[in-house]
This record gives C-alpha cells, structure tokens and sequence, in this order.
C-alpha cells in the first residue's frame, strides 16, 4: 500500500515536470554545460510579453483558433446531424477519418496550390480555412456520438407535442447538447491551437502563430524564449482543463 | 423529420468538405509529378515516379515510420494498461484521476522540445549525469536525439499517448463492466493470472483495437517530434515529403509530390481494408 | 446435514453502519433449486456475493457439502454466481463462451468440443457456436451463460434474477428450458427473483428476504399459508374475477 502511494506521488510529480522544466527555462538567463539549473535567472522572456510581437503572436494564435473552433462547432453541429441519421453512416464516417489520419502537413502540400491560386497562403484567411479542413471531419466525429435513437426519440416527441422547429431546437436540442458542443469547441481549439506544420506552410511562415514561433526561437537555438512561448501554448489550455473539470469528465465519454 | 433538400445538403456539404481538398490536392500532385505542370516541367516523364518507387528513400521513410510508431504504441500500450489496470481505483477519484488530463495539454511541438531539453548530449539528463560522476565529458553521453533508432521521437511520443490510452482504459473497465467479468471469472475457478490473460487484457485491448490502429497510422504521419528531434536519415515520412518539397533544388518537387500520392494511398488503401474486414470497424471507433 | 449441500447459519453482514443481513439461516438439500423471493435492496444480492466469495460476512458460517468455506477463495469454492445480464464475454464466440470454464482447467482440446457442443445441443444452439454475443437475443445469450456455468458441473449454482431482462415469453420459454436442465444435469440451485409466480415455478422449496431477514419455507403449502409472502392476497385478487 506504501509503495503504492509513493509510485503514485512520483508519476503525479512526473507529470507535472515538464511544466516546471520548461517554466525554469523561461526564466533562464545562461545555462552553461554541467548546471543543472540556469546560472542566471532573468524576466528577459516574459519580459518579451508587453514590448514586441509575443503579445500579438499570442492573440493572433487565440484569434485563429477561436475562429476555426467556431465555423467548425457551428457548421458541423448541423452537419453531422444528417450524417449520423444516414443510412450510409458508416461510409460517411470512414470518410470523416480520411483527413484526419493523413498526416495535416501532408494534407497542406497537396493542396497548397489552390491556396497559392487564389492567393491565401500568407493569410491569416487562409490558415483558417486550410485548419478548419482539416479540423471539420474531425468535429463531425465528435458529434456523431451525440446523435443517437434515444436523441432522435425525443426530438419526435417534441414534434409531436407541437414545437416547430425552432422551438424543438431552443428547448430541446441545443439544452441537450450543449456539452457536446463545449467538447466540440474544446478539442477543436486544441488541434489548431496546437497545430504547426499546415499553418507554417501555408501561412508560408509569414503568419506567426505561436507554435511558429516555438520553432522560429528553436532555430535561432534561444532555448530560453523557446521556453517561453512553449509555457504560453501549455497553460492557458492547462487552466481551461482546470476550470472545466466537470466538462472534461464529460470528454473523457466520448473521446 | 428535416426537409429531404436539408438533408441532402448537409450531406453533400460534408462530402465536399471532406473529400475535395484530397482529390483534388492529389489531382495536381499527380500532374506535377508527372512533369505536367510545374515551374522546370518541360515534358510528360515518369521519371520522379520511377525514382520514388524504386529508390530507397521513400520506402525507408515509411518502414522508418511504422517502426516508430509501433514501438511507441507498444511501449504505450504495456505502460498505460498496468497502470490503468493496477491503478484502477485511484484513478477514478482523488489527485491520479484529474492529473492525468494534464499532460493532453501538450502539444507535440511542447512536448518534443522538453524531450530535446532533457535526452540532448547537453541536456539535463546529460548534466545530471555529470555531477553524479556518471560520465565524464558530455560528448560521452549517450546519442538519444537525431539518433538512428529514433529514440527521442519514441520516448516524446510515448510520453503524448500514453495518458490518453491510461484515460480510455480506465474508462472502459467502468463502461465494459469490467468488474463484474473478473468477478464472473473468479467464480469459475480462474486465477488471478488467468483472470489477467483471458479477460480484463483481451476485453481491453479488444474494444480499444480501433482506436489503437488508427493512433498507430496517426504516430507515422508525425510531423513537429521528428522535424525537432529526428535526423537526415532514416526520416520519418512527413518530415521526408516536406523536405523534398521545400528543397530548393526544384529538381526535387515532383518526387516530394509522387511520394505524397503513394503514401497517401497507402493509408487509403490500409484504411479501407479495415473498413471493409469489419465494416462497424468505425463505428464506434471514437469512443 | 449430510444431504444438503448448501447451509448457512446465523450470518450477518453489514456495510459501514447499515446491517444488510441479520441473522440469516438457509438450508438447500443436493439436486435441488431453492427460489428466494425479495424486492430490490432486500439484500439478496449480497447474500449470493458472500456465498461466491465475492463479498465476506461479519458473522456466521457457510457449509458446502459439510465443509465451512468461509475462508476459501471463490475460484476454489466451486460455485457459479450469475448476473442478471448474461455478461458474455464479448471477445469470444458462443462456443468459446461455453468452453470457457474447462479451458481454464486445461481440458484436452478433444473433450472441449465434444462437451460444447453437447452443451449447445442441450441448448437448442448448436447452430449459432460462432456467433459473437452482440449477434445473439437475450434469451440465447442467457442460454449460453448457463451453458458455460453448467459445463464446469459446479457444487452449486446461484442465479441473479437470471431472467429479468427478458420478455415475458422469452422469459417462460427459459424458465421451462431451465427447469429441464436442473433436473437432467441434477443442478443445486439458489434462485433469486421478485417475481411471486417464478419463484414458485422454479423452486422446490421457497424463501422469502425482506429487509435483511430471511424466512424458509419447507414446502409451498406452508409458503401459501404464510400471510407475509402475499401468496394468498395474489389469490384473492384473481378470484374476484372468477365470482
């Protein structure tokens, strides 16, 4: 039992510890071979947060991904309503998969050209629409859960009681889902907050998200702005996963 | 009931959706590989086509791929079941069950980085090492970033999946009752070893199989673990078409784009394979 | 004593501060099927985990054959306890099902078949062995899981209110299909259900638990006669048609 609970507490502080590296780092002045911590400890990084672009990267990413989150959440709610209905479900789901197992780079190299065609790439436009492409499929998938008889039962019946459709939508459908539809956003946020090789390559590096600058400062090799910007990706999805506990117990359902 | 036209719509918005950008992506991919347009494309050649399919890069690039990702879904796999298995209660409740989320916060780019930060000659590990007398010289160290055997991109991959696997298991011992079949089994004489072997694994792994192929195909289209922590060869299959892609010898263009179709094709191909052994296959797959 | 295979005395059984089981004294002589009839929360179910060994009383003792089993595990106890759900193992077929039980004990690939297969004759499914449990109804499925807690010849067997899912015609057609396989595989039995006319059906002798008591009636004339088991209010409500 002792040892049981002493595993524990070091897995929970195991996974704590990238987190508390990369925060260290951020702070982190010179790092000379053999310390094991920073030398010199500095704000030089967050110091980054009120002067230059790392404010307007970081909004720029949030703008994005609140964006993509929205047009898919929205489009694939209605969507996926008449996929998960279909006879053809099956089919339509194999379909969903597709985008979403081909790897989202490999999906931008081959479509890069339309991009350039009608002259998104560089855009912040164009990365939106090249990440909801990617991420609609993939929201569609989540709701297809929802959907089910049981659903379907109850929207019949508020039919049959006289709602229309609107009604049945207000009072019935979207109370019901509106879980389904926090996860939708949720994940959805995620995979474009987190996503670097398609917006890089049609963004065509101009449009600094700030997965893009993770490796902007990794090439420059500045581990310590590197570090920085890694702990402005983590955290805020850190502290939304914190706040929503009970939403996320909902994720762990249907993901 | 909506209105058939909504239906039908909805449905062929979907469709569109879903499958215009990979046709027609593959459309102009296959032309440009095959010297139809492109900015040095003078006449129609197989000549890339033949270079990719018979060369060996690209098949060395995919080979690379699924030896990383199996070996990260096996490493996976063995740690997030003993843990979920042997953890089973505190994982339902208490600090283990909200922890655990933690980590899904990571994204590949974060989680490549810390990996660098840590197994690289210079890295803390290695300056660990250092002041506990273990080696002498960094360059002793041993190579676990750009290393052949890719063992920094398995090591940062194991470290993304296996909470989500450690999640999705202990989710289905409550959905797949789980429980009452160890206590099914217990009464029929079986031993806590056959119990193991002949239930709670083969139930687990049987009704996660789905979401195990589908991870595995995922892990090989990586992009951002082994563009940060991978070498120039072996090269993992994205890293590898980006590359021919964005060369500036734009002799290499078409080759990027044959291999894009091939491998393309190839998850296509694995994909409705799958389908059509199983055809409830995707079914419940996101679960 | 000799000839009952199951005898519980004086058990209780508590969970924190609430008692489950006071004072619990059963008898079930060998080939034979006792019903107990109880309302949910009556603590039945319990009673039938500390008999498996899944759940340990705080008090009493439990003879199997004669022996007190009290601190034996459940895999050696030689007792089947089934769920209300068939609970089919859903990675293996029908047949495997079946099979399971003598597969643990190692039984040569040869008997296997032959077992199974005369266990899925018995059954009426010899044609459904390679079906999964999510293509079979939940009647067969029920079948199937006493298949394979037959085939293992338990000391005794302990059913959950095998029957509750089903439909009612379903329900009637395994409740005779189980009558026959007690009395041709000469099962010892503990019955649990709600329901007043299958507990009379199904057992040889009856047992009432309300509230964590329970009361053992040696035939069902003298169950009829008791006031509390609602035998005769049942009786009286049909005749009023009758007049």
């Amino acid at each position: 039992m002792m040892a049981r609970k002493i595993l524990q507490s070091i897995f929970i502080a195991s996974i704590g510890l990238p987190l508390a590296f990369l925060l260290l780092l951020s702070f982190g002045r010179r790092w000379p071979y053999p310390e094991i911590f920073p030398k010199e400890l500095s704000l030089a990084a967050w110091g980054f947060l009120d002067n230059s672009n790392m404010i307007s990267t970081f909004f720029l990413s949030l703008g994005i991904s609140f964006s993509v989150a929205l047009f898919v959440t929205l489009s694939a709610f209605f969507i996926s309503k008449h996929i998960a209905y279909s006879k053809k479900r099956n089919t339509f789901m194999v379909l969903a998969y597709i985008p979403y197992l081909l790897s989202p780079v490999v999906m931008a190299v081959i479509f890069q050209y339309y991009f350039i065609l009608v002259q998104l790439t560089g855009t912040t436009l164009g990365v939106i629409i090249a990440q909801f492409l990617i991420a609609f499929p993939f929201g569609v998938i989540i709701y297809l859960n929802f959907w089910n008889e049981n659903l379907k039962s109850i929207e019949e019946l508020s039919k049959t009681l006289g709602g229309n459709a609107f009604q049945t939508f207000v009072k019935v459908l979207y109370p019901l889902s509106k879980n389904a539809i926090l996860l939708c956003f949720f994940q959805v946020f995620l995979i474009s907050w987190f996503e670097y090789g398609l917006t890089n390559l049609i963004g065509s590096g101009k449009i600094k998200t700030l997965t893009v600058q993770v490796f902007n400062f990794v090439n420059e090799a500045n581990i310590f702005y590197a570090s920085f910007a890694c702990c402005l990706l983590v955290i805020p999805p850190m502290l939304l996963m914190y706040l929503n506990k009970r939403f996320i117990f909902f994720a762990e359902k249907s993901e | 009931m909506p209105t058939p036209k909504l239906k039908n719509v909805s449905r062929f918005l979907f469709v569109a959706i879903v499958t215009v950008p990979v046709v027609s992506g593959m459309v102009y991919a296959a032309l440009y590989s095959l010297g139809i347009i492109g900015i040095l494309n003078t006449e129609i050649s197989s000549k890339a086509w033949q270079t990719v399919f018979f060369g060996k890069p690209f098949w060395s690039a995919i080979g690379f791929s699924l030896y990383i990702s199996v070996v990260s879904m096996a490493i996976s796999l063995a740690v997030a079941l003993l843990i979920s298995i042997k953890w089973q209660k505190n994982l339902r409740d208490g600090l283990l069950g909200t922890a655990i989320y933690f980590p899904l916060c990571f994204p590949g780019t974060v989680m490549a980085f810390f990996s660098f930060q840590m197994l690289s000659k210079s890295g803390f590990v290695s300056r660990l090492g250092f002041n506990m007398g273990w080696i002498e010289d960094l360059r002793v160290f041993p190579s676990w970033i750009h290393d052949a055997y890719g063992i920094g991109i398995i090591f940062t991959s194991v470290l993304l999946i296996t909470p989500f696997f450690i999640i999705l298991f202990s989710n289905l011992f409550k959905t797949e009752n789980i429980a009452s079949f160890q206590h099914l089994a217990k009464t029929f004489g079986a031993s806590n070893r056959q119990i193991l072997w002949k239930v709670t694994l083969p139930i687990l792994l049987k009704r996660a199989s789905v979401t195990i192929y589908l991870f595995t195909i995922f892990i090989m289209g990586s992009y951002e673990v082994p563009l940060l922590l991978g070498r120039q060869d072996p090269q993992m299959i994205s890293v590898a078409i980006i590359q021919k892609i964005q060369r500036f010898n734009l002799n290499d263009i078409p080759q990027g784009y044959a291999m894009s179709i091939l491998y393309v094709l190839l998850i296509l191909s694995v994909v409705i394979l799958l389908f059509f052994r199983n055809k409830n296959f995707f079914k419940t797959s996101a679960v | 004593m000799m000839e009952n295979i199951l005898e519980i005395k004086n058990l209780d059984k508590t969970f924190g501060k609430e008692t489950v089981l006071k004072n619990i004294n059963l008898s079930l002589k060998k080939n034979a099927v006792v019903s107990l009839l109880g309302a949910s929360g009556s603590g039945k179910t319990t009673l039938l985990k500390i008999i498996a060994g899944l759940e340990h009383q705080n008090n009493g003792e439990i003879f199997l054959n004669g022996k007190e089993i009290s601190n034996i595990k459940p895999q050696r106890r030689n007792i089947v306890y089934l769920y209300q759900e068939a609970l089919l193992f859903p990675h293996l077929n029908a047949f495997e099902n079946v099979a399971f039980g003598l597969r643990l004990r190692k039984t040569p690939e040869k008997d296997v078949k032959q077992k199974v297969m005369q266990m899925l004759e018995y059954l009426g499914m010899p044609n459904h062995a390679t079906k999964m449990a999510n293509q079979l109804s939940g009647g067969q499925r029920q079948r199937i899981s006493f298949g394979r807690a037959m085939i293992i010849e338990p000391s005794l067997l302990l059913l959950d209110e095998p029957f509750g899912a089903l439909d009612s015609t379903t329900r009637q057609k395994m409740q005779e299909l189980f009558k026959e396989l007690a009395k041709t595989m000469q099962l010892s039995a503990l019955f649990v259900t709600h329901d007043l006319k299958e507990a009379i059906v199904m057992g040889d002798s009856i047992g009432k638990i309300m509230k964590g008591h329970l009361k053992q009636h040696s035939d069902l004339r003298e169950f009829y006669e008791d006031e509390e088991s609602g035998v005769k209010k049942e009786v009286e409500f049909w005749k009023q048609f009758i007049n």
